[in-house]
């Protein structure tokens, strides 16, 4: 058979047809949405509409309640809204400004916030290996960080079932942590993979090769599987990568669930008897507005969720809602993000195939040979052309002339990333800033700074990460110092003077108002927290769906866990039409 | 059949013309480049011509791939390739200063007058849009005042040091002002802006723009051998650094910068941002 290259099998792309709205080429929103007025007073809304957003709102559509979700941002339209193309990409990220300081600051946008219907989930690379059990009890096993009010074992059905709805992709062995499999197979290997397959092999590193990762490696139901075009975390058009916008938003709205996109909340409304209300917003054209409430979650991340609730300080909660504590915005967290980037002789070509494609977890746990606590992962990361060409300014000092031949060069270079845990502590915070936005909304404020431990173990990492670098045969080898994800600042604990929320994310101080989603995270491991979010949001659900009714008409505190809902998953995603596991 | 089948279209019409607004040919005339500020051939030890696209992959195009591409990347790609966005935030004498200083970030006089990449203009958009990456360092001013102050600098330190304006400097001079900044040691002349702004992060600001804009176009993607959007498409030679049947292998040739300049070779690591980078950063975890 001739077949001609030079044109597209079938013939040009068509552009999207007019009255339908696509998640991906196959998939689209196939139901109307039901609208409820503001005065309706709905059992649930959902502030923010990402990673936790998403999945609550189909959790609770499904165990049929009364829900909203309110999403600063737009309801994407994959096909017409999102582009393979860096610059074309800003508006996948929460690029609102913020303030950034300390001795460390951080930076915001592109690296760690979403914004618009599934949140981060949309940008992010989609690495999910989940949290080892150490990670629950950071402070039991080394006297710093702190405990989680759960275990593992607690979170792990919960594991078990997003790792199927997104799907996950991985090795049928995963060794670290506790050992499990993945029901979907491993990605196919790409240039990047195969260099840190190969530096750890020659240094006897075991390597997790192609996941895991939440993008499809087979086409499942109405999403294709993955074409390796490497533009994953400028939104998935493929649809191959998990998005709650494509994985459980349309579930969530075939069952009732409201997505009121562009709609901002600006303050939550406490009531009487010390019960929220409802949530203040301004809707897309601008007005404010106020929906009515049963409960109220905040689901706005580590940023959002802590300046929501400063800003609706009142008479009762002078320092922020439920920040009796002095809890609210503190022990923000970010991962040592450090890229150690190798140049090899023979061509590498980067851009090809997901960023998130291989990882060891071989220096995770706390190493008594080594002289801090805890410990890191190593991931590929596969920058295009404006993120490297900015990697060789911070790594090299690279302009002008410089810049222009090292950027001739980007297809010689390999690139990971160091997934080192940072741990929390209480001066590392969102504020509030004196400055306003467009809505007149105080903006944040942050600071971030990095304590011994910190230092030590980043310094250790990126040495190690050099030293495979070097062995996988880079004939040069650079550093550049990033921080990666952002979880902490509204935390979840026993204990009401230290924490912001109890472990199923309700609030000490207001009976009916939850946080749910990165925010609650006492200590961040060294794992990409998106599965985690997600899997602690399923475990909220079941709470919510549990305690409706005590929720809505009491202030009692029912401690005892909800059973696992495993019929609420998204259908054909549970033991059907998926691999099962042996 | 041969290993390879290569195919690339002919270039799109729109390409055969110059077609940018405000591009560093129209502001210097059609005056012939300096042979001081071009790269030098290291086979012959002369000045490199300009030419339509260097780099190591010759005849590669990206934009004869664009039947490829899903509508709305071919659109955002058929505008920035076309459609040079006006001047708006700077001044005229703000707009000519800068030109030169992003001449400067990323020199392009190796590239002929109709390939050259429009960074100036894109620069103006955002911040006539008052567009930002999302947050500001807490001891910088906003990114459209840090522009003006640093042009300012700029204007300072030459006429304390030089007593001539910036754009009366040699290209050399100019380019030894810029790199104490890059530094972070500025020439002295300007010491009240910079405790307004320190210079390494005036440096991230401008530079990390400079990149973006001219990274983000096709030229630049046919310049270092990138396979830009693969949407529907897919790559199919993911590993051994295999090209695509669209795609060329690489064909380097010895080179080294202007005797005008001194940005490069690029200085070893900078041990300031042992902990925290100085700019923002795309994802990539």
């Amino acid at each position: 058979m001739n077949v001609d290259l030079q044109q597209p099998i079938g013939g040009e792309f068509e552009a999207p047809h007019d009255h339908e709205h696509h998640l991906g080429p196959m998939q689209r929103l196939d139901s109307p949405m039901r609208r409820f007025r503001d005065d309706d007073e709905i059992d649930y809304l959902v502030v923010g509409v990402g990673s936790a957003g998403g999945v609550l709102l189909q959790r609770l559509a499904r165990g049929g309640f009364k829900v909203v979700g309110l999403e600063a941002g737009p309801f994407w339209d994959t096909e017409r809204d999102w582009v393979s193309d860096e610059k074309g990409s800003h508006k996948l990220y929460w690029e609102d400004m913020r303030i950034t300081g300390g001795t460390d600051p951080l930076t915001f946008g592109a690296n760690n916030s979403g914004k618009g219907v599934g949140g981060g989930s949309v940008h992010w690379a989609a690495f999910t290996p989940r949290f080892h059990p150490s990670d629950f009890e950071v402070y039991t096993r080394d006297g710093l960080g702190a405990d989680w009010p759960i275990s593992y074992w607690d979170l792990k059905p919960y594991y078990e079932l997003l790792e199927l709805e997104m799907p996950v992709a991985g090795p049928a062995q995963f060794p670290w942590g506790d050992p499990h499999g993945y029901a979907y197979g491993a990605h196919p290997m790409g240039g990047v993979g195969d260099t840190l397959i190969d530096g750890c092999t020659r240094l006897g590193i075991r390597v997790s090769a192609g996941g895991p990762v939440a993008i499809l490696s087979g086409s499942r139901n109405d999403r294709p599987h993955c074409i390796y075009r490497g533009f994953c975390i400028q939104g998935c058009k493929v649809g191959a990568k998990a998005s709650t916008l494509i994985t459980h938003v349309p579930d969530a709205i075939r069952n009732g669930a409201e997505v009121r996109s562009l709609s901002m909340a600006s303050r939550i409304e406490l009531g009487k008897n010390n019960r929220v209300s409802g949530v203040h917003y301004f809707n897309r054209e601008g007005r404010a507005r106020f929906q009515k409430a049963k409960a109220v979650i905040v689901s706005g991340y580590a940023i959002e969720t802590p300046r929501l609730l400063l800003n609706s300080a009142c008479a009762e909660y002078p320092n922020g809602l439920a920040n009796s504590s002095d809890t609210v915005g503190r022990y923000l967290m970010a991962q040592a993000g450090t890229v150690v980037l190798g140049r090899f002789d023979q061509l590498i070509r980067m851009y090809k195939a997901p960023p998130a494609h291989a990882l060891t977890e071989e220096f995770y746990e706390t190493d008594p040979k080594r002289d801090f606590a805890r410990g890191f992962a190593i991931q590929t990361v596969g920058p295009l052309p404006i993120a490297f060409a900015k990697q060789m300014m911070a790594a090299r000092g690279a302009w002008g002339w410089g810049m222009r031949r090292v950027m001739m060069d980007y297809n010689h270079w390999s690139a990971w990333g160091v997934l080192g845990e940072i741990l929390p502590w209480p001066e590392n915070r969102v504020t509030l800033s004196v400055e306003r936005d467009e809505f007149g909304i105080r903006i944040p404020h942050i600071s971030f700074n990095l304590h011994d431990n910190d230092k030590k173990l980043i310094d250790w990492a990126q040495k190690k990460t050099e030293e495979i670098m070097r062995a996988a045969g880079a004939t040069e080898v650079l550093h550049e110092a990033r921080y990666a994800h952002l979880v902490g600042a509204a935390r979840m604990g026993s204990d009401p003077a230290t924490s912001v929320c109890d472990k199923f994310g309700r609030t000490h101080d207001i009976a009916n108002l939850f946080i749910c989603d990165g925010s609650v995270l006492p200590t961040q491991g060294s794992a990409n927290p998106g599965l985690t979010i997600q899997a602690l949001a399923a475990r909220t659900a079941d709470y919510l769906i549990s305690q409706g009714a005590t929720i809505f008409n009491s202030d009692k505190r029912d401690m005892t866990p909800p059973p696992i809902r495993r019929h609420l998953s998204p259908p054909g995603t549970h033991w059907k039409g998926v691999p099962r596991l042996a | 059949m041969p290993r390879r089948q290569r195919h690339w279209a002919g270039r799109p019409p729109y390409l055969e013309r110059p077609h940018f607004q405000f591009s560093s040919a129209t502001l210097n005339g059609a005056r012939p480049v300096n042979p001081e500020r071009l790269p030098i051939d290291l086979r012959t030890g002369a000045p490199m011509r300009s030419r339509s696209q260097p780099g190591y992959y010759p005849g590669y195009c990206t934009l004869s791939q664009q039947k490829f591409w899903d509508a709305a990347t071919r659109e955002t790609i058929r505008k920035r390739v076309e459609e040079t966005p006006p001047i708006r935030f700077f001044t005229p004498g703000e707009a000519r200063l800068m030109e030169i200083l992003c001449e400067h970030m990323m020199p392009q006089n190796d590239r002929d007058a109709a390939h050259k990449i429009p960074v100036l203009p894109f620069i103006d958009e955002r911040l006539f849009h008052k567009k930002t990456p999302g947050y500001r360092f807490e001891d910088m001013p906003p990114d459209w005042d840090a522009y003006r102050l640093g042009l300012q600098a700029i204007e300072q330190m030459s006429r304390a040091n030089h007593g001539r304006g910036f754009l009366e400097l040699s290209w050399r001079e100019q380019d030894e002002l810029l790199k104490l900044i890059h530094d972070g040691k500025p020439m002295p002349g300007a010491e009240e802006i910079w405790k307004r702004m320190p210079p390494h992060r005036y440096w991230g600001l401008v530079i990390q723009d400079c990149v973006e804009m001219y990274y983000s176009h096709p030229f630049a993607w046919d310049e270092i051998g990138f396979g830009g959007p693969a949407y529907p498409r897919a790559y199919i030679r993911l590993e051994g650094g295999e090209p695509e049947p669209w795609e060329v292998d690489e064909k380097r040739y010895e080179w080294k910068a202007p005797p005008s300049c001194v940005s490069d070779p690029v200085e070893p690591e900078i041990a300031t941002h042992k902990f925290h980078p100085p700019h923002g950063q795309g994802g990539t975890h």
